[in-house]
């Protein structure tokens, strides 16, 4: 297992400079992507799901800086490539070949005045590619994400739907075979049926092209279909790490479980939707201890002045919690109920 | 994977069919209703124009005959007997006709391209007036809409770009009192510090288009005279119009700086060059492409009051000319030319609109699915 790692991410922050202070967005974030596993990153908005992602790219706004760690990226020849220590023009040849990313805003990410066409050729211009060998692998690959390929190549942005300029930009970013592709809620701005298309064409692809996914969501119901490994954030930490079924079934931190009993369930009925009191930290000034305890039903004196350290717990589990037990019992009382 | 085994090959006669088929539906609708519509429009907008000058010049204080009076009484010394009869028989235009009929003959001469005759320089056709002294007036206000034009929307950009700057911080100070100061003032401070203060030019040497005591010709000395009278009026126009530019192209440019488009191109590993020019640049000037159509519009009437300040041969000079003398012909003429001009630069950047921008081409509908 350890031979086949794509990304490894250790002690990564980052911290923005606002006009109140330092606003550390990403707190000593590590974490190991394998080949072809796909990392679900999960959390609220504004936990720094975004930010972490970014700064992988390096694509952070001026205002952000990354004060610490590394970020290793090993490529299919298994050379390592020191992300963060690449120069302007490596990072730029760098981009998209080995690391390519599906934006949130889907519906904002193509120049409006220009065709598809044309961004699959600066595209290719960019990396070396030849137009012919570009356009070929283009249309092969809208096709694969079940486009007309010709109609949409030679189309502008406004002439396609929300769900189908989705499916342009997830071509794209496979137009030069990256390794690792990053999802930042990639099903966020469409309806459940174009989402659900989506998500059956990643699969789809992830099985013939075998790429590592990184993917952000806040919709747990997605990342438990699409991941492998779920990984979540709070205010900037990781503060749980564990394959799919271990974090949904056997969640550890109380944060995660926080998270799943505020996902509504269909069966609920009139049940009330549980939801988490409060709002997270300022993350200028964040909480002592654990940054959750404010939240949280189990916090106790600790809490309130230690910072839990990232664990490992069984089954290649990783968790910074101090009532661990307390939550697996809490969450199976919650589950039999 | 070649590109033919994508599409059963049954498909594909039908595929360029449907190619070809909106293409042509597209020039077809375009001909037949947006082109048609706004060639319409723009008749009508010329047509009001030249009613309403017609009739408004018409309502000013005084007439023609009465300020040739008053002129010849002051200038020549004449009695009022005198003066009225030298001024009645200058004019070739029966001003006592009813002005309905007046009306009808000027529409009637228009239509047959007769813009008729001045009424103070009599027998001069206002048609020869306007072609003598427009190409002034497109040369100076032209070439200073092109520089304002061209340097603010490049220092706009790269203050964009630096936000936070040296430059950023400066040039927006200094934009911000350039857009508030009026041309006629600029023009005084050019004439009174530059010129009569600091003596950097000789004021009356730089009167009119060019020096008489150069031949004209296509010759390097007269070009030059040429571009020396037009120095000043065209600084003036830079001045006056370039910290709209400035300030327009930044608040664009940083709103599409902002957009995610630009952050996908990045990632996408495109060369800045790239970025900066058919990402950025291309999306952040569409707001202002509508701006210029208005200025462009506005060239034709040159600036009344600068041309007249710096004594620059220019149809501005002669409309105010025309205005002081009552010359209601040459007055509706060059009226009916502002409009005619502004109505088509409207035409014009609509169709450049649509060049750039692909959103707003006429004809095409989005296929939304």
């Amino acid at each position: 297992m350890p031979n086949d790692v794509v990304v490894s991410v250790r002690d990564l922050s980052v911290s923005y400079l606002a006009r109140r202070g330092r606003v550390r967005a990403v707190n000593r974030a590590s974490f190991d992507l394998h080949a072809g596993e796909t990392l679900a990153l999960i959390g609220e908005s504004g936990c720094g799901k975004s930010t972490l992602n970014l700064a992988l790219i390096r694509q952070l706004p001026k205002n952000a800086t990354i004060d610490s760690g590394s970020i290793l990226y090993t490529r299919r020849d298994k050379s390592v490539v020191d992300v963060l220590k690449l120069n302007k023009a490596e990072l730029r040849r760098f981009l998209w070949s080995e690391f390519a990313m599906v934006f949130q805003g889907a519906l904002n990410s193509l120049n409006p005045v220009i065709r598809v066409s044309d961004m699959v050729y600066d595209t290719a211009a960019a990396h070396g590619l030849n137009k012919a060998a570009a356009e070929k692998r283009a249309l092969h690959l809208f096709e694969k994400v079940r486009l007309d390929p010709y109609r949409v190549f030679r189309a502008y942005p406004h002439e396609l739907s929300g769900g189908m300029r989705q499916r342009v930009l997830l071509a794209m970013s496979l137009l030069l075979q990256p390794q690792v592709v990053i999802m930042d809620e990639p099903t966020t701005a469409v309806d459940i049926l174009t989402q659900r298309s989506i998500l059956d064409v990643l699969q789809t692809l992830r099985e013939e092209l075998n790429f590592s996914v990184i993917f952000i969501s806040h919709d747990l119901a997605v990342a438990a279909e699409i991941a492998d490994t779920i990984a979540t954030m709070y205010a900037g930490d990781i503060v749980e790490v564990g394959p799919v079924n271990e974090v949904f079934y056997r969640p550890r931190h109380a944060y995660t479980l926080a998270l799943l009993n505020a996902a509504p369930r269909l069966s609920a009925g009139a049940e009330e939707l549980y939801s988490i009191p409060g709002s997270p930290p300022d993350l200028i000034h964040p909480p002592p201890g654990c940054k959750f305890h404010p939240r949280c039903t189990f916090a106790t004196e600790v809490c309130r002045t230690v910072l839990p350290p990232l664990v490992a717990a069984e089954a290649g589990h990783q968790v910074a919690c101090h009532h661990t037990d307390d939550v697996v019992t809490a969450y199976r009382k919650v589950s039999r109920a | 994977m070649s590109v033919k085994s994508t599409v059963p090959p049954a498909a594909s006669p039908v595929r360029q069919m449907r190619y070809l088929k909106p293409f042509r539906q597209r020039v077809g609708e375009a001909l037949s209703s947006y082109t048609a519509r706004v060639l319409l429009q723009g008749l009508f907008t010329v047509f009001a124009v030249m009613t309403f000058t017609f009739f408004l010049v018409r309502l000013m204080p005084g007439n023609p005959v009465d300020i040739k009076i008053d002129q010849l009484m002051q200038t020549q010394g004449l009695t009022y007997e005198q003066a009225r009869s030298q001024a009645a028989g200058l004019f070739d235009m029966d001003l006592n006709a009813p002005v309905g009929q007046q009306y009808l003959t000027y529409v009637q001469r228009v239509l047959r391209g007769d813009l008729g005759k001045s009424i103070l320089s009599a027998g001069t056709p206002v048609a020869d007036i306007i072609w003598r002294f427009l190409p002034w007036t497109l040369f100076s206000v032209g070439l200073g809409l092109l520089v304002s034009f061209a340097l603010g929307v490049l220092i706009g950009a790269a203050m964009a770009y630096w936000r936070g700057g040296i430059l950023d911080n400066v040039m927006t100070a200094v934009a911000s009192i350039l857009y508030s100061i009026p041309e006629y003032i600029i023009a005084l401070l050019i004439i009174l510090v530059a010129g009569v203060q600091l003596q950097l030019f000789q004021v009356g040497e730089l009167r009119g288009g060019f020096n008489p005591d150069v031949a004209p010709g296509f010759t390097l000395e007269f070009i030059g005279s040429i571009l020396k009278h037009a120095t000043l009026p065209v600084i003036t126009y830079v001045l006056a119009t370039i910290g709209g530019w400035i300030l327009a192209m930044k608040s664009s440019t940083i709103s599409t700086l902002g957009e995610d488009y630009i952050t996908v191109a990045k990632a996408r590993g495109l060369s800045e060059r790239r970025v900066l020019t058919a990402y950025v640049g291309r999306n952040a000037l569409l707001p202002l492409v509508t701006r210029l159509s208005v200025s462009i519009g506005l060239v034709v009437g040159g600036s009344v009051i600068v041309e007249e300040l710096f004594q620059y041969p220019g149809l501005g000079r002669q409309l105010l000319r025309a205005i002081n003398g009552r010359d209601y012909t040459v007055m509706q003429g060059i009226f009916l030319i502002i409009a005619i001009s502004v109505v088509a630069s409207t035409i014009i950047a609509d169709l450049m609109l649509g060049w750039l921008d692909p959103r707003v081409r006429v004809g095409q509908k989005a296929t939304k699915g």
